[in-house]
């Protein structure tokens, strides 16, 4: 591993000084069959290099050179601490990735998985070929539906449902003032607390009827209102599911049942190569 | 996420083109198999708060566009909750450290041998 940093203008001359460079074998995807042509054109993380299929044996895996100095442990520090470039390599993986998935059953390797060269690769992944094939069988014909359900923030009647109790109970006006303040604050409290429970139990009750039609089920953690920048709704339920091909319509079906049902905003992404699920073997 | 220049302008065959980054990190970051490689990236170990706490400083806006907060592991969600578990007692108890030792400041200011007295019994 290089001690330098790679400074910035480097990136630009890489694929001028391509056979120069040093590279390491980035691994993208493992899959069972795969058309290389489905791969061109797709620039992956390192421009000039191609992204190409490297046999494994019975399996395939999408893999592309990249220039080692620019992939050192302490270049992926800075590269992912910095928005942009975490954002660009992201999309970058994903993008081979939902690629070769475009194909067939494809495993989606975690992102940055690096090896010395093709043949290291060859030897690393081939002795977890058991586990890909078992991934690959468990995901054939399924693909990952992303589900978000979100409820209004706050409950917007709680106001109205205190000011009947406000107005039984503020007889005295001396000591009305405060005990009327006390009873909206409880009232408030209830309010909310219902509404809590309610949106918990909405976010039960989709779950339930999603993974009926799904073979696998995911939770993954709500984005909170900070990080999505909406106070005025809430995230209940990020999940993920593994869906036949085949039921995708029932899916979809169902989603638009459950918003018109429960009134909750039910967002759905996929179809995504089945990130979620390949690990679980 | 609109800032995407550097993508080309047909969208990949399949899967969603549009996602936003916040599905993507979720998933491309945390999940697929996890393949040791040879160069070693452990990606929780490349200090996700670090790359959270300059994003926040970055811009508190981006970072909520971004909405990633899927590092917070959750010990009901994710297997990895310990390790975060452990690093949030750890910030705990350096805080309550750093408030022990700065009231010790408070107190002690006159007297500093006093207060090494003080940190060395505590």
């Amino acid at each position: 591993m290089t001690r330098e940093q790679p400074g910035a203008p480097e990136s630009a001359t890489e694929t001028e000084t391509e056979t120069a460079t040093e590279t390491a074998t980035y691994v993208y995807a493992v899959c069972r069959r795969l058309d290389p042509a489905a791969l061109s054109g797709l620039a992956g993380l390192a421009a000039g290099f191609p992204v190409r299929t490297l046999p494994l044996g019975p399996l395939t895996a999408v893999v592309q050179h990249v220039p080692a100095d620019g992939f050192t442990e302490d270049a992926w520090q800075q590269r992912l601490s910095d928005r942009a470039e975490l954002e660009r390599c992201a999309r970058a993986h994903h993008e081979v990735v939902t690629a070769a998935a475009a194909c067939g059953p494809t495993v989606p390797l975690a992102l940055a998985t690096l090896y010395r060269g093709d043949e290291r690769a060859q030897q690393a992944l081939g002795a977890d070929r058991d586990r890909f094939a078992a991934a690959l069988a468990r995901i054939e014909g399924h693909a990952e539906w992303g589900v978000k359900v979100s409820l209004p923030a706050t409950v917007s009647e709680a106001p109205q449902s205190a000011s009947p109790t406000t107005a039984r109970n503020g007889g005295g006006p001396s000591g009305g003032a405060g005990r009327a303040y006390l009873e909206r604050k409880r009232g408030l409290h209830q309010a909310r607390e219902q509404h809590h429970d309610r949106a918990l139990r909405t976010a039960e009750d989709i779950d339930a009827a999603l993974s009926r039609l799904a073979t696998a089920t995911r939770r993954l953690r709500p984005h909170s209102p900070e990080m999505t920048g909406e106070r005025h709704r809430l995230q209940v339920l990020n999940a993920a599911y593994l869906v036949r091909t085949v039921r995708e319509k029932e899916l979809l079906d169902a989603v638009e049942l459950l918003r018109r049902r429960t009134g909750a905003e039910v967002e759905v992404s996929g179809p995504w190569a089945p990130y979620s699920f390949a690990g679980e073997v | 996420m609109t800032d995407v220049d550097y993508r080309p302008a047909a969208p990949p065959a399949n899967g969603p083109s549009t996602a936003n980054l916040a599905d993507i990190l979720e998933r491309v970051l945390d999940k697929g198999i996890v393949i040791a490689g040879d160069i070693k990236i452990d990606l929780l170990d490349i200090e996700l708060l670090t790359i959270r706490l300059r994003l926040f400083v970055a811009s508190v806006d981006t970072a909520r566009k971004a909405g990633i907060d899927w590092w917070e592991t959750d010990p009901a969600l994710s297997s990895k909750a310990a390790r975060s578990e452990l690093r949030e007692e750890n910030d705990r108890l350096r805080e309550r450290l750093e408030a022990l030792e700065s009231a010790d400041d408070g107190d002690a200011s006159s007297s500093s041998s006093s207060r090494t007295k003080d940190k060395a019994g505590s």
